[in-house]
């Protein structure tokens, strides 16, 4: 028995020692523009869209696993992969069209940020500056083992979702019960709304990160298995934060007919409602999300652009020894806030060309990544079986339509 | 066909020109009747020179359903950046779908977009262009080209952006300056997929020129693969001096993937106050078995440093003993004894371990010789062994090795698994500077 719980001991050091990736990346797509999504979809449609996380949950695990085990075993970024797999060509368009998409996701976090401080009753002239300097200083001086750490409270934050949950008092019976029986209505709303939840899951920054993350981290092909349960526990954490928003909006605003278009509004909307502490929690979870995104969407950015193009990387850096890394970080972030801060900008023309970008730049990474984690000159023994692969395959297939599908709704709208 | 008659039939004598590898790629490829064949794909070169030498030429056609050639040098007519006219007909050629050389370093396989290290400039760079030289009809790889406006040619807007920085400033550096490093300074890492290792083909010494610290810092730039593979190919001085300057988390790595013995070798080479930086760091099954693989006289020191000293099993032990699998006959334990050497000359104890190297048994030489040589050695065992473990004191050693009469006694870890043995002489002296010690307290306390 003792040694039976040394074992399982040992067992849980190895997975706290190489957790965090795989979560990380999960917890980021829970954004400004993910609480958006959720906000909306509760307060329209009530429990009605719960099912689908389910298949969302899978198919962010089976994409995010392809991701850590590619790094694992390669010990390469994905950029890096594609430079020196497809040519400078691919790896140049690839790497622009990721730098737009997530530059304007990153206004989009910033924009998250100003809303919440409109919540607090805080000027966002004060807040959206200083949470960009902190968020720069955070990169800059950091090491990558003390951003990790800190990134990792970040996740912890998500649970103010949980807890606003609860204090709402939702009927748990429906919610299992709506749950488990997917309603597909013809209704183009709804439809609508469907594609948004589920498109805005899988964003290509994310495979880029996540890759770069576990190479950075130096995860042994022995504690691969850790790795993927990371990713995993990741993927379940972050349905679950986005399951609690659905029911928070859906108990309150939906029951009450109140429609909502941002999380500003469904939070405004909960106060009367769900009280004070609910109201609390909801704006402050939308600022933690907010702040963590928009460190990790320019670190990413930074970090893969520099892997294909073949400058110097790295949180472990100075900013003389990797000048193009730091000057691209400090430029998104730099755009990202100012334009939130100029008068008269409008949000949602940034949300469209982020969904653009995103839509055109995912199906190439997915191919690319299905390409290269096929590859055996690469992968060795590690390439995927071809199970695994059909499954990517449909997925690939469903992510690719729905973002198509998302890319004409965003400009029919 | 020598080198000489090929140069005579080649049109245009370009030697002393350049042409980039990106220029080359996918030109148009004609047999000796101007027929379409292909199109250029990759060259395969001769890494054994300084400057490396084309060999064959990869043409591939098709799509998606892609097929692969590899042409002789000597057939090759002419090659430039339109067109590359080859002296044999269309039928001479043989297509495949393989195209994947296992020996040869081909250029744009493993040079062109991949990372390597220059020595030159200490860094590891991504390669973004290679500068090719003629020489009479041969190709020589010069330099590399790692600028921005390599990545620029290869994206077909050199001309375009020239234009518009010579608009801006006519001296630009970006126009003046050539981003080209020499080949001799370049150690590529591409890893030989039969052995896993890499070629390493700047001089040695090109490393040692190198600071350690640099050396490192290149070395942690590596992904883990390109690391475990470079390590290998180095020499051992030089080995010693990346250990010694890379993070405890890299040096654990490398350990993990090369196993106790190469780094216990590595160890050898490092000064002692590095060697225990490093090794105090690990488990102390791990560092006793380290120490175990290294270097008698140094492991002694080292053990010292680390505070096992005289006060424990564990620093008192020997590695060099005789060990034998359980399953090995006598005739066979006795054929090795014979031949191998011993540093020192251990006590006439056998060791019997089984697959994991845990101790199941104690023989001696009398036992063996006298026993049957086709038995199995364990047949020749004691019946019993009696062993120590690797925090045992002095006294617990000196105690059992006096109340079974050996000569030697086992150590072993918290598993059973030996990790060297205490000889009688190395355990007398111990006890003899500690009766003088108390023998001085009793001689001084009178007075």
């Amino acid at each position: 028995m003792n040694a039976r719980l040394k074992a399982s001991w040992a067992k849980l050091l190895i997975f706290l020692s190489v957790m965090g990736p795989g979560i990380i990346t999960a917890n980021v797509d829970n954004d400004a523009g993910g609480i958006t999504t959720y906000s909306v979809a509760g307060a329209h449609f009530g429990y009605a869209l719960i099912w689908s996380f389910i298949p969302i949950i899978i198919a962010l695990i089976i994409i995010q696993e392809m991701s850590s085990r590619m790094a694992v075993v390669t010990g390469k970024g994905l950029a890096d992969l594609i430079r020196e797999e497809f040519g400078v060509r691919v790896t140049f368009y690839a790497m622009v069209v990721l730098i737009l998409s997530n530059l304007f996701n990153t206004i989009s976090e910033f924009a998250g940020i100003a809303a919440s401080a409109e919540l607090f009753g805080i000027s966002k002239y004060i807040l959206v500056p200083l949470c960009a300097l902190a968020v720069w200083w955070l990169i800059v001086k950091g090491t990558y083992k003390s951003v990790e750490k800190i990134f990792l409270v970040a996740c912890v934050f998500y649970v103010s979702y949980i807890l606003s949950g609860f204090i709402s008092k939702p009927d748990w019976g429906e919610i299992a019960r709506s749950s488990m029986h997917p309603v597909f209505k013809m209704d183009k709303a709804y439809l609508l709304m469907l594609i948004g939840v589920i498109g805005t899951t899988i964003a290509p920054w994310m495979q880029f990160y996540q890759q770069s993350s576990v190479v950075e981290k130096g995860i042994k092909l022995k504690d691969y298995k850790y790795s993927r349960l990371d990713v995993i526990v990741g993927a379940f954490v972050v349905n679950i934060v986005a399951i609690f928003i659905v029911i928070v909006c859906a108990h309150t605003l939906f029951a009450n007919g109140i429609r909502v278009e941002t999380a500003k509004d469904a939070a405004l909307a909960l106060k009367p409602l769900a009280g004070h502490y609910c109201f609390y929690l909801f704006a402050f979870g939308l600022l933690n999300a907010s702040v963590f995104s928009a460190c990790i969407l320019p670190l990413s950015t930074a970090y893969s652009v520099c892997e294909g193009m073949g400058w110097e990387v790295g949180v472990n850096r100075s900013f003389r020894e990797a000048p193009q890394f730091y000057g691209l970080y400090t430029a998104i972030i730099v755009i990202g806030a100012a334009l939130i801060l100029l008068p008269g900008v409008k949000l949602v023309p940034i949300m469209l060309i982020s969904q653009a970008t995103n839509g055109l730049l995912l199906p190439f990474v997915l191919i690319f990544m299905l390409l290269l984690v096929n590859n055996k000159r690469l992968m060795g023994s590690y390439t995927n079986s071809r199970f695994y692969n059909i499954v990517t395959i449909i997925i690939i297939a469903g992510m690719i339509g729905l973002s198509i599908a998302l890319l004409f709704t965003a400009f029919i709208h | 066909m020598t080198d000489q008659q090929i140069a005579k039939k080649i049109g245009k004598d370009r030697s002393g020109m350049f042409i980039y590898l990106s220029q080359l790629l996918d030109t148009i490829v004609l047999d000796k009747n101007r027929e379409f064949v292909g199109r250029v794909y990759d060259v395969v070169v001769r890494p054994s020179e300084v400057y490396p030498q084309a060999s064959l030429l990869m043409i591939r056609k098709g799509f998606p359903d892609r097929q692969y050639a590899v042409i002789e040098w000597a057939n090759i007519f002419e090659i430039d950046d339109k067109e590359t006219w080859l002296t044999i007909g269309k039928d001479k050629i043989i297509f495949s779908q393989i195209h994947n050389n296992k020996e040869e370093l081909t250029l744009r396989r493993d040079i062109l977009d991949q990372q390597v290290v220059d020595t030159f400039n200490h860094k590891v760079i991504r390669i973004n262009d290679i500068h090719l030289l003629f020489v009479d009809h041969l190709l020589m790889v010069a330099h590399v080209d790692i600028s921005l406006r390599g990545i620029i040619r290869r994206l077909g807007y050199e001309k375009i952006t020239d234009f518009f920085v010579s608009l801006v400033n006519k001296n630009a550096a970006y126009l003046k300056k050539e981003h080209l490093i020499s080949w001799k300074y370049i150690q590529p890492l591409s890893i030989n997929p039969a052995s896993m290792t890499i070629k390493v083909n700047v001089p040695q010494q090109q490393f040692s020129r190198i600071p350690a610290a640099d050396l490192a810092e290149i070395f942690q730039d590596l992904d883990v693969r390109q690391q475990l593979s470079f390590f290998k190919s180095l020499d051992l001085s030089t080995k010693a001096r990346i250990f010694t300057h890379i993070d405890f988390k890299v040096q654990k790595s490398l350990m993990d993937d090369l196993g106790n013995k190469e780094i216990a070798e590595v160890l050898n080479h490092i000064p002692s106050d590095e060697a225990t930086d490093f090794l105090e760091k690990l488990s102390k099954d791990r560092t006793v078995h380290i120490l175990g693989l290294m270097e008698t006289k140094y492991s002694k020191k080292l053990s010292q440093l680390l505070g096992y000293s005289s006060d424990s099993a564990g620093g008192l032990m020997t590695a060099e003993y005789i060990a034998f699998k359980k399953d090995d006959t006598i005739e066979a334990v006795l054929q090795q004894i014979k031949e191998r050497t011993f540093k020192t000359e251990p006590a006439q104890f056998v060791y019997i371990v089984d697959e994991d190297h845990k101790l199941v048994g104690c023989t001696n030489f009398r036992r063996l010789i006298l026993a049957n040589p086709r038995d199995n050695v364990q047949k020749a065992a004691f019946p019993k062994i009696y062993s120590v473990r690797l925090d045992s004191s002095v006294k617990e050693v000196a105690y059992l090795m006096e109340k079974y009469k050996y000569y030697t006694i086992p150590v072993v870890d918290a598993n059973n698994v030996l990790q060297g043995i205490i000889t009688v002489d190395d355990i007398l002296s111990q006890v003899i500077s500690i009766a003088w010690r108390r023998l001085k307290r009793i001689e001084v306390k009178p007075s």
